[in-house]
């Protein structure tokens, strides 16, 4: 009886979808008849990124970073974007894939994505962080490698946006492998956010809805959740261990007229919760702790886009404020982590930049950090 | 298994009438008469500096338009009017 009602719920939904295909081919057929571009369209951007970093211990050329992005719009309804990453940073190459994701529009205000995505939960990993949309070199703390979310996600998802009266929303919905716990010693409590396979039969269930109530779409907030019931290896004690993570996202853009310039505030608040689980250091001792990290940025630009002088007007100060409080009783945690970071960039184009980067960061010696960005 | 035809069934709902009462809502005239220039520089400046009309070509403009939709959720609108304003001016 069951397995016939999901059946039916299957070939519904999926009737649904073929009627929609349907009238949208036979309005598109029309359209598309006529274009001397052809249907099927290709093209690579991208960006290429090299770091200088010094501090009192250290000076050297890092990270060199080689990102093209592949996207192909197919037909009116079918697009992919795909994105290797080539880097240096660990002091040998390493390809990765950044995402692989293919996107079917199914109406003006539902795109449904299967495949290797960009983090739908805040906004920082999936779209503030860019090498030419972040004014920094480095993550926030607590926002980059070892901080809470994934980087990516393997999964499917549903997501749009739509306009009513004078306000703006868009949504993100989701369903991922999800984060694994990790439970050695070293890292237990810890997740490994990527996902590539899973590691049980439980699902992240996520989202993010943006709002932007300002007529002129000066101002986005959003609010996103990710929630995982089984985040430990299928059979071990800590299969039933959960996840429920929350964040807040701002980012605000405007213009002050006395001072010609354009200025821009972003931000975003993230704090997860994993269940109580008993775990055991490396003597076999075991050992419990509240498991709730949370990590916040602030961040300020202003750039004097309208003054006439050329050197100035491609100059654009920075600065940004971070904070990253970890469960102290965890074998990883310790003190909370709280960063400073002030820059100074100048524009060669509108995607591609140098940035003069002073960081300080405690327990750690203050940085000078140079990063020249390409975008193609 | 019961619990997750229930939660299917509510979803699946929830979504259908989610989409009905989208698929209702209507923009205001203020809106609904914003130029595709207008569009561009409230949108793309939102996040990074907004690429000039002669930047890429027609093509490149309608697969651009796709994946900022896919990345940021412009409305369908939105993505239009901006490529159709990028593509007539720059080439």
């Amino acid at each position: 009886m069951n397995k016939i009602f999901l059946s039916l719920l299957l070939l519904l939904s999926c009737n649904i979808l073929q009627a929609q295909i349907v009238s949208d081919n036979n309005q598109s057929n029309a359209a598309t008849v006529s274009s001397k571009d052809g249907q099927n369209k290709f093209a690579i951007f991208g960006n290429a990124e090299m770091t200088f970093f010094a501090d009192k211990n250290n000076v050297q050329f890092g990270e060199v970073n080689f990102k093209p992005i592949f996207l192909w719009r197919i037909s009116d309804k079918l697009f992919v974007e795909a994105e290797p990453e080539f880097e240096t940073g660990e002091g040998s190459l390493d390809i990765g894939l950044e995402y692989a994701n293919m996107c079917f529009i199914v109406n003006r205000y539902l795109i449904l994505h299967a495949g290797r995505f960009l983090p739908k939960f805040g906004a920082y990993r999936g779209r503030m962080g860019e090498g030419f949309i972040n004014r920094f070199p480095t993550d926030p703390v607590g926002f980059g490698d070892g901080g809470i979310g994934a980087m990516n996600e393997v999964g499917i998802g549903a997501q749009g946006g739509f306009g009513t009266g004078d306000v703006k929303f868009n949504y993100d919905l989701y369903l991922s492998n999800g984060p694994i716990l990790l439970t050695d010693p070293e890292n237990a409590g810890q997740f490994e956010y990527e996902g590539y396979v899973g590691n049980n039969k439980g699902k992240a269930v996520g989202g993010r809805v943006g709002f932007l109530p300002l007529t002129n779409s000066s101002l986005e907030i959003g609010y996103s959740f990710q929630s995982k019931m089984k985040t430990g290896d299928a059979g071990s004690p800590y299969e039933n261990v959960g996840l429920h993570m929350q964040a807040i996202d701002l980012n605000y853009f405007g213009h002050i007229t006395p001072m010609q310039s354009d200025v821009r505030l972003i931000g975003e608040w993230k704090y997860q919760k994993v269940d109580k689980a008993t775990y055991f250091d490396a003597s076999g001792t075991p050992f419990t702790f509240d498991n709730s990290p949370s990590t916040y940025y602030v961040a300020g630009t202003i750039r004097p886009v309208h003054v006439h002088n050329l050197f100035i007007h491609n100059l654009e100060l920075a600065a940004r404020y971070s904070r990253f409080k970890r469960p102290l009783k965890a074998p990883w945690g310790g003190d909370n982590a709280h960063q400073f970071a002030v820059a100074l960039d100048y524009w060669l184009k509108w995607n591609s930049l140098v940035k003069l980067t002073y960081q300080t960061q405690k327990d750690e010696p203050d940085a000078f950090y140079a990063q020249v960005v390409f975008g193609f | 298994m019961k619990k997750y035809i229930i939660a299917s069934s509510a979803l699946l709902l929830a979504f259908s009438t989610s989409m009905v009462v989208i698929s209702s809502c209507a923009v205001s005239q203020k809106v609904q008469n914003k130029t595709g220039t207008q569009l561009w520089g409230e949108n793309c400046g939102r996040c990074h500096n907004a690429p000039g009309p002669g930047e890429f070509s027609a093509a490149n403009w309608d697969i651009i338009g796709r994946h900022m939709r896919v990345r940021t959720n412009i409305t369908e609108t939105e993505e239009k009017k901006i490529i159709d304003y990028l593509k007539t001016t720059g080439n």
